[in-house]
């Protein structure tokens, strides 16, 4: 690995040689791919020119992670909004430093995209990053990030990650061995998986994040006896916390640190402050709340990161309003049972649309379907598009659901034109979503605005 | 009375989205005028001796282990399965219901619940995707079983039961036959759930638990995915 440091200003100095040129050739490769392949409507890009830079120099995620100051998020859901909130929040604490931060904002998130944004911005010290579940070994050990959130873990894409214990284990491992060099933890302690892959690490903060998914959670990952679960219950103006715990050991949901209650989220020191964001769902305030304690990690207090939070609207195209075929339209992504759980309530206009498909970016196996509560859509009409608009059909047809089947995006939102005041609500799996970001022409990476020049002085520690 | 469907282990064994099987044979019952209600019972719960259908789902190898352990403590389904009640297995829950099935890296033997007369192994490599296979005995259009499976073991039919199906897309128990059938237990790979994508099968495992005929129940939706499903892979 190519030696660096940051200097007292911040700077980032790099040594020069022949690894350092290998990298250079490597970025510049992948910078012409990553341009063929805008110029040729096939993506943004990023996961090309990273793929290209990494097989010209296969140590380049390695030195490219090398120096910065590194905040790592992952999780099955919420990772691309969690780490907009993340570099939100980190950007308010450095003010006018605010330019130090990268992070890889379209939700490219394997070696390649994050190789990819890092090296966009060679000078940013700090970096934010979203990572795959498959990822978190590899970046921990080549990164070493200061900061680890970890939100939840449920079933997704099991026609690929057929055991999701796995993936939990080689969190733990890789935490377990990276002892006291190993990061911060920011886990939710909501989630036995999560709980136990954190437990070895140096030191967590647990996040009482409110989460209502229990459906992936059954046995216990450390002795394999059946867990317990209380509900959260309703008393008065209060609600008491919800509790999970084994039967055969001593794994139990750990009293968390940070909690959300409501709208609101009350932190280390024990203030209760209004979140006001600007992305919908009861969800995203889990998920800011994760963010709120990463950001705590890294020296930015509750209050500023919760500025900073509130300018987040569209991460990555997600709840972004526009038009589609002449038909404005709220667009909300959903990957897995847990994601439609959350996102599903949001969907509030009559009619609305649901876009679904199965290749490898979403999933081949359509089963999730019934594991979704279609049945709180009765009284209002669906329309189902996309590829596999059929296998939606017969699940709202078994639940219950009026519905109507148009392959055809475009031809789907002109179906609706008119027909809702306001802009008609759409929930779609990864791939038709990124298709219909392309028809609205939002773009699929949504770059921070305005940023100050690199290396300024000042910001948080 | 109302026709008692179980969803048993839900926690356990419901990976696939298997409680879309509850949900598909209620609403077939419903609508034809039938009571039916759907029972989810949990580990430490005794499950219902009275039920006329009980439905195992897809799950990983500790959730295997635990349900066998459990059931055979409570011994209900094995009950169920000598009173001809209906026991409908899928994937995992197919597993467990054999004699033995593997679990772990080391492949360590485990019992089963011993109600179909198969073995399951662990197979020469994972077998993921979209399935079709030929129902046995049956013609037509009803003949086509369509599904999605995922599944590390490889079932070896013995001489007390009968494959349920053919393969003609994908894997199934491994050897060209797909799933066991004996008396009134059922086991299979496909899930989807597999009684959303395949009505016909659907209506045979009612037609078994109320020991009467039922009548067609048409479903436009379901017919179109069948043909959408048939067509890409070929058939």
């Amino acid at each position: 690995m190519v030696p660096m440091s940051v200097d007292t200003r911040g700077q980032l100095v790099r040594a020069s040689g022949p690894g350092r040129a290998r990298l250079a050739l490597a970025q510049t490769a992948g910078r012409l791919a990553a341009f063929a392949s805008r110029v040729s409507g096939r993506g943004s890009g990023a996961s090309i020119r990273g793929m290209v830079m990494m097989r010209l120099d296969p140590g380049a995620l390695g030195k490219l992670l090398g120096g910065r100051r590194v905040l790592a998020v992952s999780g099955t859901n919420g990772k691309t909004t969690t780490t907009h909130f993340l570099a939100a929040a980190i950007r308010a604490g450095l003010g006018p430093g605010a330019g130090r931060v990268v992070s890889n904002a379209d939700g490219a998130n394997l070696h390649h995209g994050i190789a990819s944004a890092l090296g966009e911005q060679p000078r940013a010290d700090v970096a934010v990053l979203e990572v795959d579940e498959r990822v978190v070994a590899d970046v921990l050990r080549l990164g070493r990030p200061e900061v680890l959130v970890l939100l939840n873990f449920s079933r997704d894409q099991l026609d690929r990650h057929h055991e999701i214990k796995a993936l939990a284990r080689s969190w733990r491992d890789a935490l377990a061995q990276m002892g006291a060099d190993g990061p911060v933890v920011v886990a939710n302690a909501e989630e036995p998986l999560v709980v136990w892959a954190a437990r070895p690490a140096r030191e967590v903060i647990w996040v009482d994040t409110q989460s209502t998914w229990s459906q992936d959670a059954a046995l216990c990952p450390e002795c394999g006896s059946l867990l317990t679960r209380t509900d959260p219950e309703q008393a008065g103006d209060s609600v008491i916390p919800g509790h999970w715990e084994c039967t055969g050991c001593d794994l139990a949901e750990p009293p968390a640190q940070v909690r959300v209650s409501g709208d609101r989220i009350i932190d280390r020191q024990g203030r209760e402050l209004p979140t006001d964001l600007q992305v919908p769902g009861k969800f995203n305030i889990g998920n800011a709340a994760c963010a709120l304690a990463a950001a705590e990690v890294f020296g930015v207090d509750s209050v500023t990161a919760l500025s900073g939070m509130r300018t987040v609207t569209a991460p990555a195209g997600r709840f972004s309003v526009t038009t589609i075929a002449g038909t404005p339209a709220r667009l909300m992504l959903s990957k897995n049972p847990a994601g439609w759980a959350e996102s599903l309530p949001l969907a509030t206009t009559d009619p609305l649309v649901l876009a679904i498909d199965a290749v490898a970016a979403d999933g081949k196996d359509l089963s999730w379907l019934w594991d979704v509560e279609f049945e709180q859509l009765r009284g209002r009409t669906v329309v189902c598009t996309g590829p596999r608009a059929a296998d939606l059909a017969v699940r709202l047809s078994y639940a219950g659901v009026a519905h109507e089947v148009i392959h055809d995006l475009s031809a789907a939102f002109r179906s609706v034109a008119g027909k809702v005041d306001g802009p008609v609500d759409v929930v779609s799996t990864y791939t038709p979503f990124q298709r219909l970001l392309d028809l609205g022409g939002v773009p699929r990476t949504t770059k921070p605005t305005a940023l100050p020049d690199v290396g300024a002085e000042g910001g948080a520690r | 009375m109302s026709v008692r469907i179980v969803l048993v282990y839900q926690s356990l064994l419901g990976i696939y989205g298997d409680r879309g099987n509850g949900t598909v044979l209620a609403e077939r019952l419903t609508r034809r005028g039938i009571d039916a209600e759907v029972l989810v019972v949990e580990p430490g719960t005794e499950l219902p001796e009275d039920a006329q259908v009980y439905l195992l789902g897809g799950g990983e190898d500790g959730a295997q282990t635990t349900a066998v352990r459990e059931l055979t403590k409570d011994g209900a389904l094995h009950r169920a399965a000598e009173r001809g009640a209906v026991v409908f297995g899928v994937c995992a829950g197919y597993q467990i219901l054999g004699n033995t099935f593997t679990v772990g890296d080391r492949q360590q033997e485990m019992p089963g619940l011993g109600l179909l007369d198969v073995d399951t192994r662990r197979g020469p490599e994972r077998a993921v995707g979209e399935i079709l296979t030929t129902w046995r005995g049956r013609s037509g259009e009803e003949q086509w079983i369509t599904g999605f499976e995922n599944h590390g073991g490889f079932t070896t039919p013995g001489p007390g039961c009968i494959p349920l199906a053919d393969v003609v897309v994908g894997v199934g128990n491994g050897d060209g036959t797909e799933g066991a059938v004996q008396g009134s237990v059922f086991g299979t790979y496909p899930h989807g759930p597999v009684l959303a994508r395949n009505p016909a099968l659907a209506d045979h495992l009612l037609e078994i638990a109320l020991g009467t005929p039922l009548d067609p129940l048409p479903m436009p939706e379901v017919d179109r995915l069948r043909a959408e499903r048939r067509k890409a892979l070929g058939h």
